[in-house]
């Protein structure tokens, strides 16, 4: 065994960790190795055996390396991938009662798996598909597209005030600038280090997955005489049937009539995200079809109503300019909304009747023939 | 901006290749200046007005005792200058407050209104540092510094100029002059000094913080085993946070070529007060030493002087630290304490025949205890935690046992580092099975930290 010098070690430190350079090299070496193959090795250690209709449980909703591995294997398995947030998720539904499980019903198999992922707004989501979405190539693709997001300047992200809105990390960190995101400068570069590096997108999916979303050190206050490492127990939590009844956000809660400041998709930032999404997701050879809404109408004032109407036809105007399969689904019936954006498992039955029934989803999901 | 921040490490991958890029120019000294500038703006550009005013002053005085003579007047300016900055920015809230106290007292109805000043980060250390260039050039120990652009390097030179160590113009204005000759162990070894400050930072300390700041918020609230369990880990909390600063220090000056001072030696390990401030913030007790110590008249006359001169040093190195009471009298006990203990150290029983490992945990139980006064919120706080632990129950204290395993690994590291078996620790793959293990628990288990250093706000 080599032994360091003695030299001007009492001045070094007191701790006296010293290492030459041959020794970083080790040091070095090992742990790269344990940095690109950890979350390979990790991958084949951990359970994950999905099921028909799985979803991404809730509380996984920020483990995008998660996401990453539920993308590849899906992609592996469906048709289809339903694209978007909570309302394609269906935290207020059992997961026999999702959109994608009413497709699935529909089409009489599984070809339609559900990607939706709680609070992932326009924004987040380009962030998403872009990073951790690379497997999704040469796939159906139904994007839902949640106006809610447009609802207000806040909602759009389009205030100089800071906010905390959902998935800051998965937001543009330097540019383009989003006005309310404040996040100091070393969690944006953080955030952008996941994105690349998968070893730290992987330990986000440990403190995640295992420590109820927690770092172990924040953990181990709430558990303090608990081993962590036992806390590891490389089963994912399932997706069984978890809804969240109380998970509703303040914008969504209303019942009264409610004055929708709606933001124009000229200066939306969540509309311009969603249309790079679109893009992106054609670049990468998905066939992409695009569901708007159906927003509940019923709690608009008239004004907001009108505003929303112009709103909605500028969106499938830019649709259709650039000849994007899209469709714009009537209103539901009143009883059928459980909020604001999101369906009641009723509401989720009648949109899959409706879809199998558009022209427009026949032709580029279901690849039917042109009728004469 | 934070050495265990993304900031930093983008900020020295930019300052550290154009550095070595100049090393061997004329602008290498102006490149570093500017990166310390720099460095120090991220915190509030404002802050470096203050800066420039602190160093251009006394090298104007210094520049003025040489070419005009009258040295102590202008000592003396320098001085006056020194104390006022550090009166205004850090202790005019601490004076205004007592003031209205004591005019309520008198029943005076005015009330002087809150200055409502922003302590700028670090100044204390850099006034420090720029007194004792003053002090030692008044004294004859060194030359004037003739370039203004070494000197201010020489006070603001980034690495330490947040929280030290306290550098003497004997030591680092020699380096400063000369081309860096550094070898690739200069290097490595400023790699091993940084990821151990790091790990002691964002793993240990922070960690410490979690258990250590929920009890202190509200010292009523728990018993006897959570205020000793927090108190004993903020002992170490302290230790962690501010060593490991000035472990990422020398490791950052150490990459670029410059030796900083040793400032914390296992300081847990020491077997006596005088020991343990021998081996605890160095640069700061030999500058109080130095500079407060020896021209009180030190141990030169009789034992009563020796011991006031003694005493008095410890409550000033107190208000040091901070503008409030619990800090003064945090000074005071360890005044008390090294007065007390002075004598009985220096016998032959205790030398001798009190064992080792009784003498450190005498010592480390007197410093733990001395804590309290120093993290309390207020006086009030210390003294409910002082009462609390002996008179309340035995609640269970919730308190991590991994932060206490993690703690017991430091020590026996350090005990064994100074023990006949410390041999083993040099060995090449015990020393890297630590580094690689640090590594990972740092990236894989640490929080992503962006808590400030304790002694960033002296």
């Amino acid at each position: 065994m080599k032994v360091i010098e003695k030299t001007n070690k009492a001045s070094f430190s007191s701790n006296n960790i010293r290492l030459s350079g041959y020794e970083w090299l080790i040091v070095g070496i090992i742990c790269s190795v344990l940095f690109f193959l950890g979350p390979t090795l990790w991958e084949r250690l951990e359970q994950f055996n999905p099921e028909a209709d799985y979803r991404l449980p809730s509380e996984l909703s920020n483990d995008y390396w998660l996401y990453k591995k539920y993308s590849r294997w899906a992609c592996s398995r469906y048709e289809t991938l339903v694209i978007g947030d909570s309302v394609i998720h269906g935290p207020h539904v059992s997961k026999y009662d999702t959109l994608p499980h009413h497709l699935n019903e529909i089409a009489g198999s599984n070809q339609f798996a559900n990607m939706g992922v709680d609070g992932v707004h326009p924004v987040a989501l380009a962030g998403l598909l872009k990073y951790y979405g690379r497997d999704i190539s040469g796939k159906n693709v139904i994007l839902y597209l949640n106006t809610l997001w447009m609802s207000s300047s806040k909602l759009d992200l389009n205030i100089e005030k800071e906010f905390h809105f959902y998935h800051p990390r998965l937001a543009p960190q330097f540019m383009p600038n989003i006005p309310c995101y404040k996040d100091s400068y070393s969690r944006r570069i953080s955030s952008v280090a996941e994105r690349y590096m998968p070893f730290f997108s992987w330990s986000s999916h440990l403190r995640i997955a295992y420590f109820d979303n927690m770092d172990m050190p924040t953990w181990t206050m709430e558990h303090p005489y608990e081993n962590p490492l036992k806390a590891i127990t490389l089963e994912l939590p399932t997706s069984e049937n978890n809804t969240q009844k109380e998970f509703v956000p303040r914008t969504q809660k209303r019942t009264a009539k409610e004055d929708f400041q709606w933001v124009e998709p000229a200066t939306s930032l969540q509309w311009s995200f969603f249309r790079q999404t679109i893009e992106l997701l054609k670049a990468r050879n998905n066939t992409v079809f695009v569901l708007v809404g159906p927003f509940n109408e019923h709690i608009m004032e008239d004004i907001s109503r009108t505003v929303y109407q112009k709103m909605k036809s500028e969106i499938e105007l830019w649709l259709q300019q650039n000849t994007i399969a899209y469709y714009t689904p009537p209103v539901l019936p009143r009883d059928f909304y459980h909020d604001a954006s999101h369906p009641s498992s009723q509401g989720y039955a009648m949109l899959a009747r409706q879809l199998f029934e558009n022209q427009s989803f026949k032709l580029s999901i279901l690849k039917a023939e042109p009728q004469q | 901006m934070l050495f265990h921040t993304w900031p930093f490490v983008l900020f020295f991958l930019i300052v550290y290749p154009i550095y070595l890029a100049l090393k061997e120019t004329k602008l290498r000294l102006p490149w570093l200046l500017a990166a310390s500038y720099i460095f120090y703006a991220w915190f509030n550009p404002l802050y470096l007005i203050l800066l420039l005013y602190a160093t251009s002053l006394d090298y104007i005085v210094v520049l003025m005792m040489e070419k005009w003579g009258r040295k102590k007047v202008w000592l003396s300016i320098s001085i006056a200058n020194s104390l006022a900055l550090l009166g205004f920015f850090k202790y005019a809230g601490f004076v205004t407050d007592n003031l209205n106290v004591l005019l309520s007292s008198l029943e005076i109805s005015y009330t002087l209104p809150a200055p409502g000043i922003i302590l700028p980060i670090g100044i204390s250390f850099y006034i420090f540092q720029s007194m004792s260039y003053t002090i030692d050039y008044y004294r004859g120990n060194i030359e004037r510094e003739k370039s203004f652009i070494t000197y201010a390097t020489f006070v603001s030179f980034f690495p330490r100029l947040v929280a030290g160590p306290i550098e003497r113009a004997r030591n680092l204005l020699p380096q400063l002059h000369m081309r860096p000759k550094f070898s690739r162990q200069d290097i490595t070894d400023g790699f091993s000094l940084f990821i151990v400050g790091f790990f002691k930072k964002v793993a240990l300390a922070d960690y410490l913080a979690l258990y250590v700041d929920k009890i202190y918020a509200a010292p009523d609230k728990f018993q006897s085993p959570a205020l000793i369990l927090a108190t004993f880990l903020f002992g170490w909390q302290i230790y962690f946070d501010f060593s490991g600063y000035t472990d990422m220090a020398r490791g950052v000056a150490r990459t670029m070529g410059f030796n900083l001072t040793l400032n914390f030696n296992n300081p847990y390990l020491a077997t006596g007060l005088g020991d343990f401030w021998s081996r605890w913030h160095i640069s700061l007790s030999s500058w109080f030493k130095d500079y407060v110590y020896i021209p009180l008249g030190g141990n030169r006359r009789e034992k009563f002087n020796t011991y006031k001169n003694m005493f008095l040093t410890m409550v000033i190195s107190g208000l040091w630290h901070g503008a409030a009471w619990t800090f003064v009298i945090w000074g005071v006990v360890h005044a008390l304490g090294r007065v007390m203990t002075r004598q009985l150290e220096r016998t032959t029983f205790y030398k001798e025949k009190v064992p080792k490992l009784v003498k450190q945990l005498l010592v480390f139980t007197f410093v733990t205890f001395a804590w309290i006064f120093f993290r309390a919120e207020s006086f009030s706080d210390a003294w409910i935690i002082v009462t609390r632990i002996f008179s309340s129950g035995f609640a269970n204290p919730y308190c991590p046992v991994l932060a206490l395993a993690l703690i017991f690994v430091v020590w026996l590291y350090q005990f064994a580092h100074e023990s006949r078996i410390g041999w083993v620790l040099d060995l090449a793959t015990v020393r890297i099975t630590i580094v690689v293990l640090m590594v990972l628990y740092l990236i894989i288990f640490a929080s992503s930290s962006e808590q400030a250093f304790i002694y960033e706000q002296f």
